[in-house]
Order: structure tokens, then sequence, then C-alpha cells
């Protein structure tokens, strides 16, 4: 016999014990990880992924300015 | 003046070129990186004019990105973003003399003056002109304009829902995804512990994606 587990949502994530919370707080860490190394992520229908890339995507997408720290005179 | 003069011969020479190379990514620091990092921060702070350079070659673009998300552009650019990171990091290079290691990693100082100058510039209402720069003399290899302002508006969304999340979960997002900090580095930073962080950053992006889905309700 087979017990299903009932999904417990986000809000009441408490302690780092639950295995289905924890398969998706390493989920979660696995995504943000490959943001942070600019690597492809697939967003899906995630629409906080796809706009934390798109983020990521300008930030990195401008040249630094030549800001002179010459100090003026 | 001492200080700006020293400054202008030894940081690093980063006009040109993007804060990263998109196609070899950002490189999260291991746990050895870390222990060179400090033996190069307490180098730095002995006056090693090598070291203060390489301190700031590793630094300067986390806190450029940094400033970047939390400033965004004005007239589409990041003069100000930019203006603000660089004088993060003469900030970081005047204190660094008095800088004493109590613990806590370096970054996480360099990210407590950032979040000041960040807060700073957001308190200022006076913007000065941006400067432009010279007409570019040849075909533009970026994206084209529809992409453009398609990925503008997506990133100034993603800044505008940061800014209602708590104080606290905007600056872990920030600094994990945005700055490229690994979840033991971030952790660092706030003071947290890499699982904590974990947790904490699940959170963020749960309430991120709610506040995502109620706006396309509304």
């Amino acid at each position: 016999m087979t017990t299903k587990r009932r999904r417990r949502p986000a809000r009441f994530l408490g302690s780092y014990d639950d295995a289905d919370v924890e398969a998706d707080v390493l989920r979660t860490d696995a995504i943000l990880d490959g943001l942070a190394r600019r690597e492809p992520v697939a967003s899906g229908a995630d629409a906080a992924i796809r706009m934390l890339g798109a983020l990521v995507a300008d930030v990195e997408s401008q040249r630094l300015s030549s800001v002179s720290i010459t100090p003026s005179t | 003046m001492t200080t700006c003069t020293i400054v202008a011969g030894i940081m690093p020479n980063v006009t040109e070129g993007r804060v990263a190379d998109a196609a070899t990514g950002v490189r999260l620091a291991t746990r050895s990186d870390e222990s060179d990092l400090r033996e190069l921060t307490s180098l730095a702070v002995q006056g090693d004019r090598s070291a203060i350079e390489s301190l700031l070659g590793h630094l300067r673009p986390m806190v450029v990105r940094y400033c970047r998300a939390r400033l965004g552009r004005v007239s589409g650019h990041y003069h100000i973003a930019d203006d603000v990171a660089q004088e993060v990091c003469i900030a970081v290079l005047s204190a660094l003399p008095r800088y004493r290691d109590m613990g806590r990693p370096f970054a996480s100082f360099v990210f407590g003056i950032a979040s000041h100058k960040v807060a700073d510039a957001l308190r200022s209402s006076v913007r000065s002109a941006v400067p432009t720069q010279d007409l570019p003399d040849g075909p533009d290899e970026g994206p084209g304009p529809e992409e453009t302002v398609v990925r503008y508006i997506e990133a100034q969304h993603a800044r505008d829902l940061l800014s209602r999340l708590p104080d606290n979960q905007r600056e872990l997002l920030i600094l994990r995804v945005v700055s490229g900090l690994s979840a033991e580095e971030t952790g660092n930073v706030l003071g947290m512990s890499p699982g904590a962080v974990r947790v904490a950053q699940h959170r963020a992006l749960a309430r991120l994606r709610q506040l995502a889905e109620l706006e396309s309700i509304a």
C-alpha cells in the first residue's frame, strides 16, 4: 500500500525536514544557480523566473560606461 | 586628493567590454576561492597594490550588477548606476586601510557600502545630466529595437515587482541572481547559513510569483 503525501503550499514552508519541500527548495536553488551563472534557464510558464532572466540580460547587455575617476578640479 | 590619485592609478581598466561574457558565464566562488579572497584582502589592507587591483577586479563586476539591478536605467543608460558603483569602489578603497577582519567576509563589507550608496542615490531627487556616447560609426551588432524594448519592459517589470518584496527578500534575490553570488557567498554577505539562504530564496521567489500572478489578474 502506498501513501500519497500532501504537498504543502510554500507559505507554510517551515523547517527543512519535509522531503517535498526540500525538493522544491533544491529545485529553486538549481534554477537560481543557473541564472547566477548566466546559463540558459527554461522559464516555461514561470513569470518570476522569466522576469529575473530578463533583468539579468538587461544588466549584462550594456557596456560599462567609461566613468572617469580622475578628481575634478 | 591623495586617495583619488591612488585610485586612478590602480583601478582596473574595465571601460570596454561587458560586465561578463555571457558565453563564459559567471563562475560562482568555491571554498578555496573564499580563502584566496581572504588572503587577497589581507594583502590589500596592508597596501599591496597588485592585491588591491586583483581584489577590485574581482568585486567590481558584482557591485556594478548590484547597482544596475537596484537603480535601473536613466534615459536608457546605466550611467547613474555605474557612477554609484564607481563611488562604492572608491569608498571601499578609502576604507581599506581602516578595515579589520572581524570574521565576516570582505564582500559583506563591500555590499554594505553598496547598499548605503544605492539608498543615497535613490533618495537623491536631483538627477544630473546624462552624458551621451559618441554616435557609433558602424553597424549595430546588438539586438534590434523590438527585442530591446521587450527586454527593457520585462526588466523594468522585474524591478517593480522586486521593489514590492520585503527588503531582505529583495536584497537576497539581487545578490544571488543578478550579482551572481553563490548561496554560500550570499549567506556570508547577509549573515545567514547557506541552508537558510536556500529556504529564504525559495520563499522570495514564491512571493515574486504571487505578485506577478496578482498583477496579471488585475
